[in-house]
């Protein structure tokens, strides 16, 4: 009691510092907005793959900025100052290994946080909007796949985008005006570098930051949807606040993410082919490693002949991406346990097994060809 | 609920303890197998994949994979960094056990943790991998070797070929023959590993058996497991935290090579290699050249064969003259 007599002493700098903002921009109410969001149910690792995310996204700005200090985004300069990144500076072959291995970190961790919003029925309403941003996303991060694969301007680079943009000029109405329009010319060259350099530095980053944003605020509207099994009463006896809990898988998530794509870059560095050739040589043009299903999907006899490669290229990732934004509207069965939702469960299943296996026979395949 | 607790299959108690303790303690075990690459004390080969499946599972794995490695000679990493990182797994691992284990006896059946439950767990389970994993091991190498030499044999069948007007083509022919093997390899390694879990399953609940019931309700039990994950003293926690985070990242910019790693001898990665461009003009001239200059060597080497021949040929006309007056002599001698 006699305490409470004692005045309270002054606030330190950074006290001052903190409530100079909070009066101008509501420093504390943003932050128990952001923080104290329920999370019902409490706090699980299956929910870590959105912040993960997030943070693959700036270590990627991180280590695309510090790349762009040395690459020079054209036709006579890309591979050798690729090769000088690699050779001679100073960490370089780290800083593009990690940006290399993590656009395939970026697109292993999108299938998986769809798949957790598929499997979890958190794409039912009112998450729909939700769920068709984050489509739109999941488009950003294969375009970033797409147009940063050529910028290394070596044979890999070159032929998988050749290929590409082959298969996009297969799109009725807009592909040929797309494909040219990437290309900039019959084959590609100095045009079709600085396109690619543009649309992956600025315009992708733009879009994905607003997207993201927009996508973030959809959840956050929406409330997070929680498990899809258990009684109310064990519901609500789980469920905590974003902070500190969810905060801590997201680290240990984020971390075990960093680890693992250092790890990948120590197991194999980005090493260059020969330098961009209209000539393919003895080379084997294919695409990257998540792409490689669906190369060798376009192989099989079906997808031969005109209407052929129109029905594998266009018409099935066309139809197949309708469903996937059309979903929330078809499916409007409230359950969400996914134990109880067979189809979705084996249509998940189905895709998967199909990726897994035409995966495998890609590899066989290179194989086979070499 | 009681019900749904008795009921509870070997395997999934077995899957349910298993599967998070191994997520539990990979952070932990990355951090040192990250450092330990930075350092080159370990190198992988291809099969990083396995590498990697067999330090998540470190908690069954940690003797079953010298014994593979010794009886198959299959190692998938080299350096004195893969067993230190074994090594240094053991207490982890016996830390993931016992947190999840402690939860799972309060949460999923409703049963008060026995002391050192978490070491307890690790020696059973690392001994039953011990026995197991090898034995699975071997048996998942011959059915798939087996499965994929007759998805080979069925592929190539007469019968199949006359499906086709102009055989298999490639693509489905490698298709047809991984969904062949891959099946049977997959649904036997799903049928192996639901035994593993479901042995390591009824070991937990014979742990349980002993263990007594947790007296508080629901609400109880969850705030109890909940706190049991909490540090006492949060503040010192942090700091530990944030400073061994400092102290590891120092050490990993300390020990990362500032140029490529070049990849161990054993460990090489296949180079993809690709043929020089082909270029016709200068393709065309230096084949000119090689024609012009191999057509002068034919010359050359005609000419020095006529020489020859042709000094043969004075040297024979020289010699068959003494010849011819040497041959021709003894007739005349023997001319009667």
């Amino acid at each position: 009691m006699e305490r409470s007599s004692i005045p309270s002493a002054q606030p330190t700098a950074t006290e001052r510092f903190i409530a100079f903002l909070d009066a101008r921009v509501g420093l504390k109410e943003m932050q128990a907005k952001m923080l104290n969001e329920p999370v019902p149910g409490g706090s699980r690792w299956a929910y870590v793959f959105g912040s993960v995310l997030l943070f693959l996204f700036f270590m990627q700005a991180v280590t695309g900025i510090l790349l762009m200090f040395y690459y020079v985004p054209t036709a006579d300069h890309a591979y050798a100052s690729t090769q000088y990144i690699i050779h001679e500076v100073d960490y370089g072959w780290f800083l593009l290994s990690y940006h290399f291995w993590g656009s395939s970190a970026m697109a292993v961790c999108v299938v998986a946080h769809m798949s957790q919003v598929f499997l979890w029925g958190a794409y039912k309403p009112p998450r729909e909007l939700l769920w068709i941003v984050g489509l739109a996303l999941f488009g950003i991060v294969i375009g970033f796949g797409f147009t940063g694969y050529l910028l290394p301007w070596d044979q890999r680079a070159y032929w998988a985008t050749t290929v590409g943009v082959e298969i996009l000029d297969k799109t009725p109405v807009l592909g040929d005006f797309m494909a040219r329009f990437l290309k900039g010319g019959p084959t590609p060259g100095q045009l079709t570098l600085s396109r690619f350099f543009v649309i992956h530095v600025m315009i992708l980053p733009a879009a994905l930051m607003a997207l993201a944003g927009l996508h973030l605020f959809l959840f956050r509207v929406a409330a997070p949807a929680g498990p899809f099994r258990g009684t109310p009463e064990e519901i609500k006896a789980k469920t905590d606040y974003f902070f500190p809990r969810q905060i801590w898988k997201d680290i240990v998530g984020m971390a075990v993410v960093f680890a693992g794509i250092c790890g990948l870059t120590f197991w194999e560095p980005v090493v260059l082919l020969e330098e961009a050739t209209p000539d393919p040589g003895d080379y084997h043009p294919e695409p990257e490693w998540y792409f490689l299903f669906y190369f060798q999907l376009l192989r099989l006899k079906i997808f031969s002949g005109e209407f052929g490669q129109f029905l594998g290229a266009v018409a099935l990732p066309a139809v197949f991406m309708v469903l996937l934004v059309a979903l929330p509207f078809i499916d409007k069965d409230p359950e969400r346990n996914i134990f109880k939702r067979p189809v979705a469960l084996i249509s998940w299943i189905v895709v998967m097994v199909v990726m897994a296996l035409f995966t495998v026979s890609a590899v066989i395949n290179r194989e086979f060809l070499d | 609920m009681a019900d749904e607790r008795e009921s509870m299959s070997p395997t999934s108690i077995g899957l349910g303890v298993l599967w998070p303790a191994c997520w539990t303690g990979l952070p932990i075990k990355l951090v040192i197998a990250l450092l330990a690459m930075a350092m080159g004390l370990m190198q992988f080969e291809n099969r990083l994949g396995l590498a990697f499946v067999m330090l998540l599972a470190s908690p069954v794995t940690v003797f079953a994979a010298p014994i593979i490695t010794m009886a198959f000679d299959s190692h998938f990493g080299e350096g004195i960094g893969v067993p230190l990182l074994f090594l240094l797994s053991i207490p982890i691992d016996i830390w993931a056990l016992g947190v999840v284990g402690r939860t799972f006896f309060l949460e999923r059946f409703r049963k008060e943790p026995p002391e050192g439950l978490g070491l307890t767990l690790w020696w059973r389970s690392a001994v039953v991998g011990a026995f197991f994993l090898p034995a699975l091991w071997f048996l998942m190498s011959t059915v798939t070797e087996i499965a994929m030499s007759t998805s080979h044999s069925v592929v190539e069948m007469e019968s199949l070929r006359f499906l086709f007007s102009t055989g298999l083509p490639v693509a489905e022919r490698i298709g047809l023959e991984v969904t062949l093997w891959g099946t049977v390899a997959s649904v036997i390694l799903i049928v192996l590993l639901t035994i593993g879990v479901s042995i390591i399953g009824r070991i937990i609940r014979s742990a349980a058996e002993a263990a007594r019931p947790a007296p508080e309700n629901y609400q109880g039990l969850i705030t109890r497991w909940d706190l049991m994950r909490v540090p006492a003293d949060q503040g010192l926690l942090l700091s530990a935290f944030t400073g061994t985070g400092v102290v590891l990242t120092l050490l990993f910019w300390a020990a990362l090579p500032v140029t490529t790693p070049h990849p161990h001898e054993c460990c090489k990665q296949p180079e993809a290699k690709v043929q020089p461009p082909f270029k016709p003009l200068e393709t065309l001239n230096q084949d000119e050249q090689l024609i012009a200059r191999l057509a002068a060597q034919v010359e050359e080497l005609e000419r020095q064969k006529a020489e020859t021949e042709a000094g043969k040929d004075e040297k024979e006309k020289g010699t068959g003259k003494i010849q011819g007056g040497q041959e021709a002599a003894p007739p005349a001698v023997t001319k009667p």
